[in-house]
């Protein structure tokens, strides 16, 4: 052989255990439990009956738009629209419940996983940024919540009880819609590792153009997330509505914060591939309870946004894969 | 070594087609903005009185301002969606540093140079945190734009503080030669930022790292510098807006931002500044937020419900990127 | 004889276990064109780099003028009076020809951050003068053809002049690859008026062109330079044969277990295939357990020529015909699931899924063997996946490994276990599947190679070397420039030579 060889290398030992990964990635547990120490030694009755099931359900909407922010966020894209069309939703289901009872919510989740699924077509194939894509889609979904219901809150009084229950019903004197949410969360777990295609939006994330090049259809796996995100929209919508007695074209805007810190405080990546639904149902508990602690220290409710700008930088900061990123714009 | 990439079978941008679209997206907007003048000149009666045209100037004033700035972030190819926070927090500042109705603060002009320099402090800490830390732009914005409401709301303190210095209400309200001042501050930005466009490294070098970051960086520019630069610029220019905004409504106030971030956005857009970055500039921006300030005031004065312009506003987000961006799909191409 | 303006002595360049430049010594003196050729991996990429100041040499020293010099950096080597205009085009098409050719370096045009515009645009001007060209400085880029960026990037590597007392060197890497009929003459003119002013490497896979423009002409092979000669008494023959020679062992290459494939069923015929600005006319078929190598250096089409065949790129004419049925792809979903495998050059970011575990990465393309309608089985995807690991020989901890922790021979392993894993692949294409391999994963990827043509799986190829062509294959087209100009049967016993090869790529 004219080729000059060097002893064949060693495969790569196995790096001792990533402690860094391991700690970062227990770290919003960890805050977690911190927080709730630290509100419950100034608030001794933080955990008693009542104020856990205030603490659900101020959680549960927030928990909704977050779970469908995570499947868009997970492959490494972001949906700024999906408040501003939650509000949407409601301001629809406040004008079809009347009429259409049950039939009005079906619709106006069917409307809403459509919403979903245009953006997701858009993007994937146009082949343009999600965050320009659904900033326009904001405003598109804004405007038309705004135009239709004349800039006010509608108030849903005939067709109410089709959505009494999400507000009405206890379980052990908990909301049963909130302990619905977490128990959705931990199926959409369950289902990513029970599918064989379960893991396709962190492969997006991960690895896209391996997938492309391996036969994948990154098309489909893209539109799906968008489209799911439009479904947990809606659901969020109607929870919303439930509570509200109304629907509102400003009515989850609020909520677009403390959502997407949720999930990027839940511990997925902004850059995609790492994360899932468990995760974020530890980052709306999070921030549920920071609302509830800042308030118990004595800070005053107006910092409040200062405080989720500055915990989301945070967060990306700590889990941004760089290695991923390329030309960072 | 080889690449392998998605350049295969590019021919250069001389293709019949490829004219076709500089042209289109070189003149393309002008010849709209004429023709939408045109249009309403005829639809309504009013548009076209002196009164209705200042008006118009003035709604551009503030707009203009913003869009300038963001202008420069566009053509890194970034973005910054912490515009309306940024706004908010200037307004305040400047409001609680001049003669106002909740301090004894007085400082006149010194408010002013406070307020923009909150808006340029937010673009540095942008500037910084994007570069610095890896983080896309549009997530930093989201933290920061937050964090500007959130600082404007503390300032708040529950009441809007009211302006008393009638010099510096004079600028919002008051008007010269029959043009409100806030047209001339505009047309002040607009020369300035079109100098630095044109004759310095923050605007030529922005063109550069927009166009070709990576060759960019094998020539040795110091990337760094100059994209915070830009971010430095947009948040100036938020914060002069913030301080029109102000003087023109008499108060500082959290809401003072609310809905301009889109609409300069859109305005950029449609003038032809690519939000990919490397092509456009703020002449072309000058042209977007005549054609949509245009647009505003000729469809209410026709009739049109104006939350339905904010809808097809982000109708036209969506299609122009569609449309920029179309020729460089591939099949195998990643974009987040 | 006049002096030497750029001497390398001995310079030698190592990555990983690959040798890349060994022991190479030569010069270029005053008002000289030399030469380089050499055909795939014979270092003349890693010597431009080093010349350019983008990689250090190992060992081994630069002189200039006499003088010895280090190159820390691309500003270093600019400072040294080497202007590089590279193979890829490197200019920035948002601004002027003025900026362009002044990036980085516009001196005293820009005072305090401030353009002087006049100045800036006459400083460009003093070097398109240079190379007498009528594009103007104010010109923006975008609005240029090929030719003329190229000739700007020329303009722009003149611009080293201004750094250092002495004349330039000019680096032109494949100056010619983007270059058509006319514009080729106007190119060759202009290295006649670089003469007078500046030295020049001329680099180019043309050996005609290379013969043509140059003084001396300098053979790489394999790392080393092996011969100096001069083109008016060059004999194009031996030139070949100096670019080649090398002992290769029928052994390394398991050329025993290759068996023929005459009687063979065609299972993909291509016919007429073009796509424009990469190839034309291209028409070939592969039968059953055959492998088809496609020879040819960089530019002459074969890599794009893969990429439609996966459905990656679209193509313009002719038809690509699978089992008897014509196919045409919108993507590589429908290439993967009518039966075709790739396994891609740039490995670690085509090929595995970085950051999945090794188990993952096998699945990637077809899941199904291990899956029960929509839901994962878990244990059966356990034990092939170890299987899979035996049989190849993956030294990986276990299954569960971040696949971006193996060495790059065993992640090449689990990306071949991708599609084998698939039970509908018949055609697999492998792009360069032992580039950065050490001996013992190149052994078991040629292995293995053997073992799929018995299993009926045909096989395109495009080797890293000739010899890997040679002996793997049983057919070889070599094409260049995107057409293919010849045809070779390498069945065992009737192989032919690389010097065969190389006569028709260069």
């Amino acid at each position: 052989m004219s080729q000059t060889l060097t002893t064949a290398p060693v495969a790569k030992a196995a790096p001792v255990v990533d402690w860094k990964g391991r700690f970062l990635a227990a770290l919003p547990f960890i805050v977690l439990v911190l927080l709730v120490l630290i509100v419950t030694s100034k608030q001794p009755n933080f955990v008693a009956l009542g104020s856990v099931r205030g603490l659900l359900e101020s959680m549960a909407p927030i928990l909704l738009l977050a779970l469908g922010q995570t499947f868009v966020i997970l492959t490494g894209g972001i949906d700024l629209s999906f408040a501003a069309t939650a509000s949407f939703g409601s301001v629809l289901l406040a004008l079809w419940l009347p009429e259409l009872g049950v039939v009005g919510v079906v619709a106006v989740l069917g409307v809403m996983t459509l919403i979903g699924f245009i953006n997701g077509f858009v993007i994937a194939k146009a082949q343009i940024p999600s965050f320009i894509a659904t900033l326009g889609a904001l405003g598109l979904y804004s405007g038309l919540g705004l135009a239709i219901s004349g800039a006010s809150n509608i108030r849903i009084s005939t067709g109410y009880e089709a959505i009494a229950w999400i507000t009405d019903v206890r379980v052990a004197q908990l909301p049963l819609a909130a302990i619905l949410v977490i128990v959705l969360a931990i199926l959409i777990s369950v289902a990513m590792r029970v599918l064989n295609r379960g893991k396709s939006f962190h492969a997006i994330g991960l690895a896209e153009q391996a997938l492309l090049m391996s036969g994948g259809s990154t098309v489909r796996i893209r539109i799906l997330a968008f489209t799911l995100c439009g479904l947990f929209s809606g659901l969020a919508a109607v929870m919303l509505a439930a509570s509200q007695h109304s629907g509102g074209p400003t009515l989850a805007d609020t909520l677009q914060l403390p959502a997407i810190a949720a999930v990027v405080i839940g511990g997925t990546a902004i850059t995609g591939g790492v994360g899932g639904p468990i995760k974020t149902v530890i980052g709306a508990l999070i921030i549920v309870v920071l609302r509830v602690g800042l308030t118990a220290v004595g800070v005053d409710p107006s910092f409040e946004q200062i405080v989720y700008g500055i915990v989301i930088i945070a967060a990306v900061v700590l889990t941004i894969d760089r290695s991923r990123l390329g030309v960072v714009k | 070594m080889t690449s392998t990439s998605t350049t295969i079978g590019e021919s250069v941008t001389t293709t019949r087609g490829a004219q076709i679209k500089k042209f289109v997206v070189g003149a393309g907007p002008l010849v709209a903005l004429v023709a939408l003048v045109v249009f309403f000149a005829i639809a309504s009666p009013t548009f076209s009185q002196p009164g209705n045209l200042s008006i118009l100037l003035t709604q551009l004033s503030i707009l203009l301002v913003i869009g300038v700035g963001l202008t420069f972030v566009i053509l890194l190819g970034s973005i910054d969606l912490s515009v309306e926070g940024v706004m908010a927090s200037s307004s305040l500042v400047f409001v609680l540093f001049a003669a106002n109705d909740r301090n004894d603060f007085e400082f006149g002009l010194l408010a002013v140079v406070a307020g923009i320099l909150t808006g340029s402090l937010f673009g540095l800490v942008n500037g910084v945190l994007h570069v610095r830390l890896g983080i896309p732009s549009f997530m930093v914005t989201l933290g920061t734009g937050a964090i500007g409401i959130g600082l404007a709301t503390v300032l708040f303190g529950g009441r809007a503080p009211r302006l008393l210095d009638e010099g510096l209400r004079a600028w919002g309200v008051g008007s010269t030669a029959g043009l409100s001042n806030l047209v001339f501050i505009a047309i002040v930005v607009l020369g300035l930022a079109f100098l630095v466009q044109r004759f310095t490294r923050v605007g030529r070098y922005g063109y550069v790292i927009g166009g070709d970051e990576p060759i960019a960086k094998l020539s040795g520019i110091n990337i760094r510098k100059y994209k915070i630069s830009s971010f430095v610029l947009s948040g100036t220019a938020s914060g002069i807006a913030g301080v029109m905004a102000a003087t023109q409504l008499g108060v500082g106030d959290t809401t003072i931002g609310t809905g301009f971030l889109f609409t300069a956005i859109t305005a950029v857009v449609l003038g032809g500044t690519l939000l990919v970055g490397g092509r456009g500039g703020v002449i072309r921006t000058l042209i977007g937020v005549a054609i949509i300030t245009v647009l505003a005031n000729g469809l209410i004065l026709v009739g049109v419900d104006p939350y339905i312009q904010t809808a097809v506003q982000g109708l036209v987000i969506v299609v122009a990127v569609i449309a920029s961006g179309w020729s460089l799909r591939r099949r195998v191409r990643v974009i987040k | 004889m006049s002096s030497p303006v750029l001497e390398v002595k001995n310079l030698t360049k190592t990555f990983k276990n690959v040798v890349a430049l060994d022991d190479v010594t030569f010069e270029v003196r005053r008002h000289e064109v030399v030469g380089l050729i050499g055909e795939n991996g014979a270092g003349k990429s890693t010597l431009l780099k080093i010349l350019s100041g983008i990689y250090q040499p190992d060992s081994g020293e630069i002189l200039r003028n006499g003088k010895k010099t280090v190159f820390r950096g691309v500003n270093d080597s600019a400072k040294a009076g080497i202007g590089m205009v590279h193979q890829e085009q490197s200019l920035v098409t948002s601004v002027t020809v003025a900026e362009n050719i002044l990036l980085g370096s516009e001196g005293n045009a820009v005072i305090a951050g401030i353009y002087n515009w006049r100045a800036l645009n006459a400083k460009a001007q003093k070097q398109l003068d240079k190379i007498q060209s009528p594009i103007s400085p104010k010109e923006h880029v975008e609005d240029l053809s090929f030719a003329q960026r190229q000739m700007v990037e020329l303009a722009k590597a003149l611009g080293v002049e201004e750094f250092s007392a002495d004349e330039p060197v000019i680096v032109l890497d494949e100056p010619s690859s983007v270059l058509e009929g006319d514009e080729l003459e106007v190119l060759f003119a202009q290295i006649e008026r670089l003469r007078q002013i500046a030295s020049v490497i001329f680099v180019s896979h043309r050996l005609d062109e290379v013969l043509r423009v140059s003084d001396r002409v300098y053979i790489l092979k394999d790392g080393k330079c092996v011969a100096e000669r001069n083109p008016e008494t060059a004999d194009v023959d031996e030139l070949h044969r100096l670019m080649v020679g090398r002992e290769s062992s029928a052994e390394f290459y398991r050329e025993n277990d290759q068996k023929p494939v005459h009687n063979e069923k065609v299972v993909l015929q291509v016919d007429g295939l073009g796509k424009s600005h990469a190839f034309s006319d291209v028409s070939f078929d592969v039968r059953l357990g055959e492998v088809l190598g496609i020879s040819g250096v960089l530019g002459s089409g074969r890599e794009e020529l893969t990429r439609v065949l996966f459905g990656a790129e679209p193509f313009d004419s002719g038809t690509i015909t699978l089992d008897g049925k014509k196919v045409r792809f919108a993507s590589p979903v429908g290439a993967v699931a009518a039966g075709f495998g790739y396994i891609p050059a740039e490995r670690r970011i085509e090929g595995i899924a970085q950051g999945m575990s090794v188990q993952d990465n096998m699945f990637l393309a077809d899941p199904r063997p291990v899956s029960f309608g929509p839901f994962l089985l878990p244990k059966k995807a356990s034990e092939i996946a170890s299987q899979w690991i035996e049989r190849l020989r993956i030294r990986t901890p276990d299954r569960n490994a971040n696949i971006s922790n193996l060495s790059g021979g065993n992640q090449q392993k689990v990306v071949l276990a991708k599609w084998l894993n698939s039970p509908r692949l018949r055609v697999l294409i492998l792009d360069h599947p032992t580039r950065g391999l050490d001996v013992g994963a190149k052994e078991d990827v040629y292995t293995f190679v053997r073992q799929l043509c018995t299993q009926g799986i045909a096989i395109i190829l495009l080797a890293d070397t000739l010899e890997e062509t040679i002996a793997l294959s049983h057919s070889i087209i070599v094409m260049r420039d995107g057409e293919i100009q010849s045809r070779f049967d390498a069945s065992p016993g009737n192989k032919p030579k690389p010097v065969d090869l190389v006569q028709q790529m260069v």
